[in-house]
């Protein structure tokens, strides 16, 4: 009588297994223990042998097919039985017990619709119950929870309530929901704004004393930005500033003999008081390393080369690009960069990399411009120090001899973080700005 | 089971008898006459010096523990201090032949070793050489102090510098040997062969074995010594050790210049008590350690007990087994005999020993005896000897002076870098190959490998185009990432070595090895014993020699038989040594299901609780395959989670599939795996397939759509991106197949809670396993977290979904029931 020849099973979670090789034909003659076929599970190679003499009536599964574990591979038996009655269903792959990936059955519970949470009149009995997101949440939208019924567990006030609320009591407008933050303020029943909203004007003070006498106007991101940073850098660092001023007049030639070149077209950059200052700045942080620095808490990074950061003012508030390795340029390319990224600044298109306070290595910021004598610019962390540039003003100076003139003086403020630097250090630095100013030659 | 071996039922049922060769005892007599002529009188007086150095140091730390004072100098010194006095004979016959390439580790009562090895290094290294250590070791610091003002020899620098370095550690300075992290116990100082000594007895037992696997499968010369107790014979690990020491394989299975046992002695430190316990006569029944040896192996470890009261017959026994340990012979067994007239500790009232027994011990104190030896026979004059002595004391003062004074001898200063320690817990630093430069053995090229051109045909996304599954089959599996990774760096680190229970031939039980053992000789991928104390233990030895090792363990739940290994040694050293010491181990633990309560569990909170592990546990085949990577790149110890839930799984998170090249995860870093705004599910580990399961219930039947977050790491643990997903939904499941009390989902909710409370809706709630034995395949269903338990906790705990009918209760009365219990 023939029998089947069964894929075996090794192993509680292999379902299918690969055929690797035949070692008989069908027509072959075979014996107890002689080697069918080779087959693998993913763990390992398996070789099944023949369980009983007879002739290979039938093969199922070529090799590499992939077959079920327990189902029939193959018959053995007498010359001329049938097989028919072993043949796997259908062709090999199928009635596998491979997963096949039902389409999820269409669930007839339709997502179950939420209650709207009510808003009482009164304040449920007992202490109320309410997650702390959902509190944060209700100050936020200004929804008073005290009077809104909780869906959580034992009642509790979770986020969904207070959002359920907030579209069933006067809305705030956006506006108002800042202000009555910010002043814990409530919503009056009687509302003016749109659509039925309270809005600022509407919100009624617990402090009548300061009544609203000021409007509250949210603050842009570039200066939640600006305000964040300046914070944090007087926090986290120990300013102060020196103040010197330097004889200008060397400067103001080298400008005159610039703009004259400019006119000529001798050269195509318009080089400026600022870019000049630029350049002393950088010859001083060649001689004084120590400024060109990051102060990190427990180290210092000392950089080789000068990235200088310019502060721009802009019409969204003040940005302070980089310019990377300003010490390889010369005069002209200094100019060049240094308008190119303050333009970028102004449309707002500028590489935000170059923005990071860590891009530069030492600011300079410059209102000379705007007329300012002096002023105590904030470092911006982690650099260790800045310079302000202020305007020029004519200042008596002995001229040699005795004799005295008005000289233009060119006001410098450097504030440096005393963490980082020694007034001493910080001192010298100033003056080898100032040195470097007078004399300055291209 | 290597099918090369025959075991013939008509030989191993023959009948016959297991004889033994006689185990020699104190068989040494050689008088100092005839010993002239293989020690010069230079010789002599150093061996002589040696041990007297040693008794005057611990003589110093006695006073100042019990009198605190030493020579007029007051200390109080309030940490440990296990001294040998007694034992000095032992320790310098034990280290004078060695050579700096011979390492010794110790045991809690290790500081005359320390000195003695320090010493005999020093005789044998260069003024050049020692210069180099000296001024290399933490960038001279240790040094500093020792050379200020110093005008003798280099030698006589060096000896100092060892006397210093070591007593600083023993008291915690930051100029110590391992800046005062180590500590009495823990000493060590690795370029003099010094090697880590152990707060735990029997410590060594296991890690001194891997250091000799290093050794020998590194081809690195040398010889190592594990000093250890007579009492730590009781040790499971030290049994464990001796066990995976004299493996038949490396006689008969390791190939060509490999085959051939360890160059490994056992040295045991007979001073014939534990702390109050009788070895001999009460705790144990050995009678003669060295008979120990009979039992493990044919050889029986060659094993010999030797007077370690004279120094001579100590070195003859060293010069004796070294030559067994040039053939390939190891391992040694050797019993050193010898006493301790000090006290446990300085607080050991000695009411365990009679007054006789330690007077008659004193009045054979081997330095004095060995003192009047070489009077009697001429080599010196008792004028030397004082002068060597009084020398000593000197020395010793000085030391002592330097080491207490915090100017130069400064703690640690915690209040200036409060983060000191924190930061020499991990080295955290990538090496491709431990040993660069050198070429890794392999059999054949990677691309020759047979379970490589298998996975060829494998589809690496689980998923074909039109989004249905491949069969099972055709999938590239979790396996096959973690083969891939380990595959690669086998091929990239020659030090690197694999073993564990049946990894060899069957692949490891969970085929991850599959076609490693066609690609590996003998010496890197080997079956160990059934012993993971050793399996562990071995690893660190292995490692702590500057090697990289994969130790397998079958099952979780075997961890507790290595616990002293995870929790006590492999964490420790790299902080312990001062980060001397790197420690890349990578032990790769797969967590059961189905086979019942001892091999279903996940303990990953217990390594994730012990500070110095790294944990991860990935789910997927990319994360497994790139956090592998990441865990074989560095040079920390990890406990590599795997579950056999889903070796087999498919990638279907990964767009693209597992990519075939090398990339890392790096640790810590918890993945999205599907994006949602009601909730949070965070899963640790092969829940996540349940969590899936969950979120699709929740989305069709309750519209509530999950944001679905795997861990993949436990320890580090970057909390950031749980917290924004909690911004977002304000609510969050924590789930893994853990035992939920004390688990590391409890330790992520209570983070959690204190790191976003304004964004919790509800509390954070954990569903893990019932705090049960693991029942069978069966019930496992009513044990392990289900995907409708998820639901019925969210509903109960965190929001009341309509119409939802709960399976399990999530109550809080039944919670406060359970706890009341216990269960
Ligand atoms: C695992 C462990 N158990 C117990 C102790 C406490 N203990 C410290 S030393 C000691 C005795 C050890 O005796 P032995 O191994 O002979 O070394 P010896 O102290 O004699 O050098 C004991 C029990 C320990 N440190 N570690
Ligand atoms: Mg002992």
């Amino acid at each position: 009588m023939a029998i089947p020849v069964i894929m075996p099973r090794q192993g509680q979670s292999v379902e299918t297994c690969i055929i690797g090789e035949w070692y008989k034909q069908v027509g072959d003659q075979v014996k107890t223990g002689d080697i069918l076929f080779s087959y693998e599970t993913d763990k390992a190679s398996f070789e099944e042998e023949a369980k009983e003499d007879g002739e290979l009536l039938a093969v199922f599964y070529e090799e590499g097919d992939e077959v079920p574990v327990l189902i029939n591979v193959a018959v053995l038996g007498k010359s001329g039985e049938s097989v028919e009655e072993f043949r796997p269903d259908g062709d090999s792959t199928e009635g596998s017990s491979v997963e096949q990936e039902e389409a999820p059955a269409a669930s007839d519970a339709t997502p179950a619709k939420e209650e709207k949470a009510v808003v009482l009149d009164e304040k449920p009995e007992g202490k109320i119950r309410i997650s702390p997101r959902a509190k944060v949440m209700a100050e936020k939208m200004g929804v008073p929870y005290e009077k809104v019924k909780g869906s959580g567990p034992h009642g509790r006030i979770i986020a969904q309530d207070v959002e359920a609320a907030s579209e069933s009591i006067p809305k705030l407008t956006p506006l108002a929901k800042e202000k009555a933050q910010a002043e814990s303020l409530e919503p009056a029943k009687e509302t003016t704004g749109l659509g039925g909203r309270a809005s600022a004007s509407d919100l009624i003070s617990y402090n009548p004393v300061y009544g609203d006498d000021f409007e509250v106007k949210k603050l842009t991101n570039i200066r939640k930005l600006i305000a964040k940073s300046m914070h944090q850098s007087l926090q986290n660092s120990a300013q102060l500033t020196h103040h010197m001023s330097a004889d200008a007049r060397q400067i103001m030639a080298l400008r005159k003999s610039f703009k004259k070149k400019l006119e000529v077209g001798e050269v195509s950059q318009n080089i400026t008081i600022n870019d000049l200052v630029c350049l002393a700045v950088i010859r001083a942080l060649k001689k004084y390393p120590q400024a060109n620095t990051h102060f990190i808490g427990d180290s210092m990074r000392w950089f080789k080369k000068v990235h200088l950061g310019l502060a721009v003012d802009t019409e969204r508030g003040l940005m302070v690009p980089a310019v990377k390795n300003a010490d390889d340029l010369s005069i002209e390319g200094l100019s060049s960069q240094l308008s190119t990224v303050a333009g970028n600044c102004r449309k707002g298109s500028i590489d935000p990399e170059l923005l990071k306070p860590e891009a530069a290595s030492f600011t300079v910021s410059n209102l000379g411009n705007y007329g300012v004598e002096m002023f105590t610019p904030v470092i911006n962390l982690p650099q260790t120090a800045i310079l302000g540039v202020c305007t020029i003003v004519p200042r008596p100076k002995d001229l040699g001899d005795g004799v005295y003139g008005f000289v233009p003086m060119m006001g410098l403020s450097l504030t440096y973080d005393h963490q980082a630097l020694d007034g001493g250090e910080a001192t010298l630095f100033l003056r080898e700005i100032k040195t470097q100013i007078e004399n300055l030659s291209i | 089971m290597p099918k090369v071996q025959f075991i013939d039922p008509k030989d191993v049922r023959k009948a016959g008898e297991v004889t033994f060769n006689p185990i020699p005892v104190n068989q040494y007599n050689k008088s100092i006459e005839e010993e002239k002529a293989n020690f010069s009188k230079e010789d002599f007086l150093r061996i002589y010096h040696d041990m007297a150095v040693i008794r005057e140091f611990e003589t110093m730390l006695n006073e100042i523990k019990i009198k605190s004072e030493y020579n007029g100098v007051a200390y109080n010194h309030p940490g440990p201090a296990h001294l040998s006095i007694g034992q000095e004979a032992a320790a310098v016959g034990m280290a004078y032949t060695l050579g700096v390439e011979d390492f010794i580790f110790g045991s809690h009562r290790s500081h005359g070793e320390i000195l003695a090895k320090g010493l005999s290094a020093i005789h044998k290294l260069s003024d050049e050489q020692l210069t180099e250590v000296m001024e290399n070791h933490f960038d001279g610091k240790t040094f500093a102090p020792v050379k200020a003002n110093f005008k003798g020899t280099t030698k006589e620098l060096a000896i100092r510098f060892l006397i210093y370095g070591t007593l600083a550690e023993i008291f915690a300075r930051e100029t110590g040997f391992n800046r005062g992290l180590g500590g009495s116990m823990h000493a060590f100082f690795t370029p003099f062969g010094v090697y880590p000594n152990n707060a735990i007895v029997g410590g060594s037992g296991d890690i001194a074995v891997g250091a000799a696997l290093f050794k020998k499968v590194n081809r690195k010369d040398g010889i190592v010594v594990a000093n250890i107790g007579d009492a730590s014979m009781a040790c499971g690990p030290v049994w464990e050790g001796l066990a995976f020491a004299s493996m038949d394989q490396y006689t008969q299975l390791w190939e060509g210049d490999m085959k051939g046992g360890l160059p490994l002695i056992i040295n045991i430190m007979n001073n014939q008590y534990g702390m109050g316990g009788q070895t001999c006569g009460e705790t144990m029944g050995y009678d003669i350690a060295a008979r120990i040896g009979a039992g493990v192996n044919r050889d029986q470890m060659h094993a010999e007990r030797v007077d370690g009261y004279n120094p001579l017959a100590v070195i003859d026994a060293y010069k004796r087994k070294r030559e067994i340990l040039k053939e390939k012979r190891g391992p040694v067994l050797l019993d050193i005999l010898t006493y301790r007239f000090s006290g446990h500790s300085p607080s050991d009232a000695s009411s365990y020993r009679s007054k006789e027994e330690i007077e008659a011990w004193q009045a054979v104190d081997s330095i004095i005896w060995f003192g009047k030896e070489l009077v009697d026979a001429g080599i010196a004059t008792q004028d030397e000897l004082s002068s060597i002595n009084s020398g000593n004391t000197d020395l010793i003062t000085w030391g002592l002076k330097l080491a207490i004074d915090d100017k130069v001898s400064p703690l640690m200063d915690m209040e200036k870098n409060p983060e000191l320690i924190g930061e020499m817990m991990f080295s955290d630093s990538p090496v491709d190959s431990m040993e660069a430069g050198r070429e890794a053995e392999v059999n054949h090229p990677l691309e020759e490998n047979p379970r490589v051109k298998q996975l060829k045909n494998k589809e690496r996304f689980a998923f074909d185009k039109d989004g249905k599954p491949f069969s099972k089959i055709k999938q590239y599996g979790l396996r096959d990432g973690l083969f891939e990774a380990i595959a690669d760096r086998f091929y990239k680190d020659p030090t690197l070595i694999a073993y564990g229970e049946e990894n060899r031939d069957w692949g490891g039980a969970f085929a991850v090895y599959r076609g490693l053992t066609e690609a590996l000789p003998y010496h890197r991928l080997f079956n160990s014993p059934i012993s993971e104390a050793s399996i562990v233990g071995t690893a660190i030895g292995y490692a702590m020699c500057g090697g990289r090792v994969i130790p397998e363990i079958m099952y979780c739940d075997f961890l507790g038989r290595a616990g002293d290994e995870v929790f006590n040694q492999l964490p420790k050293w790299q902080a312990m040594s001062g980060n001397v010491i790197k420690m890349p181990v990578v032990i790769r633990v797969s967590v059961g299901s189905k086979y019942g309560a001892q091999h279903s569990q996940d303990w990953t909170a217990l390594p994730a609780h012990i500070p110095g592990l790294k944990v991860v546990f990935p789910a997927t085949p990319y994360d497994a395959k790139g956090l592998m990577n990441s865990a074989l790149q560095g040079t920390d110890p990890v406990i590599f989670f795997e579950s056999q839930r889903i070796y087999d799984i498919g990638e279907q998170f990964h767009e693209g599939g597992v990519p075939e090249g090398y990339y890392e995860i790096p640790f810590g870093e918890p993945d999205v795996k599907r994006e949602g705004k009601d909730v949070t599910i965070l899963s640790i580990g092969a829940t996540l397939y349940r969590v899936l399961e969950a979120a699709d219930q929740l989305q069709e039947k309750y519209g509530m759509s999950a944001e679905v977050i795997d861990a993949r790491s436990l320890v580090p643990f970057n909390y950031e991106p749980v917290i924004e997903s909690l911004k977002k939904t304000g609510r969050i499941v924590i789930t893994g197949d853990a035992t939920a009390r004390g688990s590391f989902m409890k330790e992520m909710a209570s983070t959690i809670t204190e790191l976003a409370f304004d964004e919790l809706d509800a509390p954070p709630v954990v569903v893990g396993s019932r705090n049960w034995i693991t029942p069978a395949y069966e019930l496992e269903d009513a044990f392990f977290p289900q995907a409708e338990w998820i639901i019925d906790a969210i509903h109960e705990k965190i929001v009341p979904l309509k119409g939802h009918v709960v399976k399990s209760n999530f109550t809080e009365p039944e919670q406060i029931r359970r706890n009341k219990l216990g269960i």
